[in-house]
């Protein structure tokens, strides 16, 4: 008696565990066979790198007119505004020289020595006219950017502080996405009357930077 | 040995920002997933940057980096490239939505809480140039801080002020305001000049101007204020300045 209980019990079970492993086994039939361990994460602004400030630092030759050449260097922080225009805040340190007058005429002091000290700095809006691409060997390309750029500032020279106009190009090669080499014609306009009557001055910056993007 | 620390504490990030410095950084890795017919791969982030390829309805791509309203991408098999904002906001993330880029509207010009721009003019006749920061309590008034620089023929003059701003129609794209503030001023005098004479004064302004939002985040100031300058002499002075400047919001 008890074993025909058993029998029919254990059919009976038997019968529904199968019916439970056929129909979870085609159910499971959908799904990939591995489940992936990961939550899927909704993708927002806050998770996008965005580089659209640039600092660097240059080096390059300025020639003061009147005060001899000098070495110039700086340092330059830009904000992208779009793919074509940015603006660009500079400050550049530079040493006067002699004028011709102080050499022809022996112990003649124009200047004092901190007086000779040049210091200006600028803000500026560029346009990228000409984006590029540079070609290195076969492997590599590099973009580029040549850009016009002008602006307005101060010039710490002589003594004063003086309103200074400034107009340039500039040529971008971007080593990598972050990277980047920058060589620059810039001319700074100021009006001074150090040497007699009042003139502008028109004096020519060339140089060369290096610029990291963040 | 304090040498040898010392490079080690120097090395040891340079793992982390190496890959920030050659551009792969791995740290997001958003997904995204192709949902137009396709896109198209641009070389660098601008227009002018050629085609080289482009991207079918279901590819994945990620994510790298964002320039101005380019977004680096790389697919499965190690391609890199650049596409566009617009595009990337057709794009769908791995739970299935459209992913979240804002491109900031007129709406959102409207619904600005910081500005900040960079002018220039006279003042008085001597060419002046100016940087400001707002903040909005409301969508019509203002309170903002100023720093200037004059550089005239006999002075170099600075100035900061402290105003308050209003917008009677802040709905209007092109957009009218006035406003009242005071500030303090230093006239430096030009060596050149022969009595020299150093002198800082409180002033007050009153001014009206109007912006005009342009696109994305930027809109066009400009604006007259007429300066009245406290001094302890028997009469005050007074001047007029111009600005126009391009301002950012957020």
């Amino acid at each position: 008696m008890e074993n025909r209980t058993k029998y029919l019990f254990l059919k009976q079970l038997g019968l529904v565990a199968g019916v439970c492993v056929a129909s979870s086994a085609a159910a499971q039939d959908d799904r990939p066979l591995i489940e992936p361990d990961v939550t899927p994460v909704p993708v927002t602004e806050a998770l996008i790198d965005t580089e659209n400030f640039e600092i660097g630092a240059f080096v390059g030759v300025l020639n003061i007119e009147d005060f001899e050449s000098s070495l110039v260097y700086g340092g330059k922080l830009t904000y992208h505004l779009s793919e074509s225009f940015f603006f660009e805040a500079g400050v550049g340190l530079a040493e006067g020289g002699e004028t011709s007058f102080e050499k022809l005429a022996g112990d003649v002091e124009v200047l004092t020595d901190s007086d000779r000290d040049y210091l200006y700095y600028n803000i500026n809006l560029g346009y990228n006219v000409l984006p590029g691409e540079a070609f290195f060997t076969e492997n590599y390309a590099f973009n580029t950017n040549f850009y016009l750029i002008a602006g307005a500032g101060a010039t710490d020279f002589a003594g004063d502080t003086r309103f200074t106009l400034n107009a340039g190009a500039g040529y971008q090669i971007l080593l990598t996405d972050s990277v980047s080499i920058h060589l620059g014609v810039r001319q700074h306009y100021y009006r001074i009357d150090v040497l007699g009557a009042e003139k502008t001055s028109v004096n020519t910056e060339i140089s060369t930077g290096l610029s990291v993007f963040f | 040995m304090p040498i040898v620390i010392l490079m080690c504490v120097l090395l040891l990030p340079a793992q982390s920002w190496a890959g920030w410095l050659w551009g792969q950084g791995d740290e997001g890795a958003a997904q995204v997933q192709v949902t137009e017919p396709y896109i198209t791969w641009r070389t660098g982030p601008a227009i002018g940057y050629p085609v080289f390829h482009t991207s079918e309805k279901g590819e994945w791509l990620t994510i790298q980096q964002r320039k101005t309203s380019w977004i680096k991408v790389t697919d499965s098999r190690g391609r890199e490239g650049w596409v566009s904002v617009a595009d990337m906001a057709q794009t769908i993330d791995a739970t299935g939505n459209r992913i979240e880029l804002r491109v900031p509207d007129f709406e959102s010009f409207g619904n600005r809480r910081v500005e900040a721009g960079i002018m220039m003019g006279q003042f008085d006749g001597a060419p002046v140039t100016a940087g400001y920061g707002g903040f909005w309590m409301t969508r019509n008034l203002s309170a903002e801080l100023w720093a200037s620089q004059i550089l005239g023929s006999a002075s170099e003059i600075r100035m900061v002020n402290a105003n308050l701003l209003h917008q009677p129609f802040p709905h209007w794209r092109v957009s009218p305001f006035f406003t009242l503030g005071i500030g303090h001023i230093w006239v430096d005098p030009k060596a050149t000049l022969d009595q020299p004479e150093e002198r800082d004064n409180s002033i007050g302004h009153a001014g009206l101007g109007v912006r005009a939002y342009i696109t994305d985040r930027y809109f066009i100031r400009a604006e007259v204020k007429d300066y009245k300058v406290f001094t302890n002499r028997s009469t005050n002075e007074e001047a007029t300045e111009w600005k126009i400047g391009l301002s950012i919001f957020f």
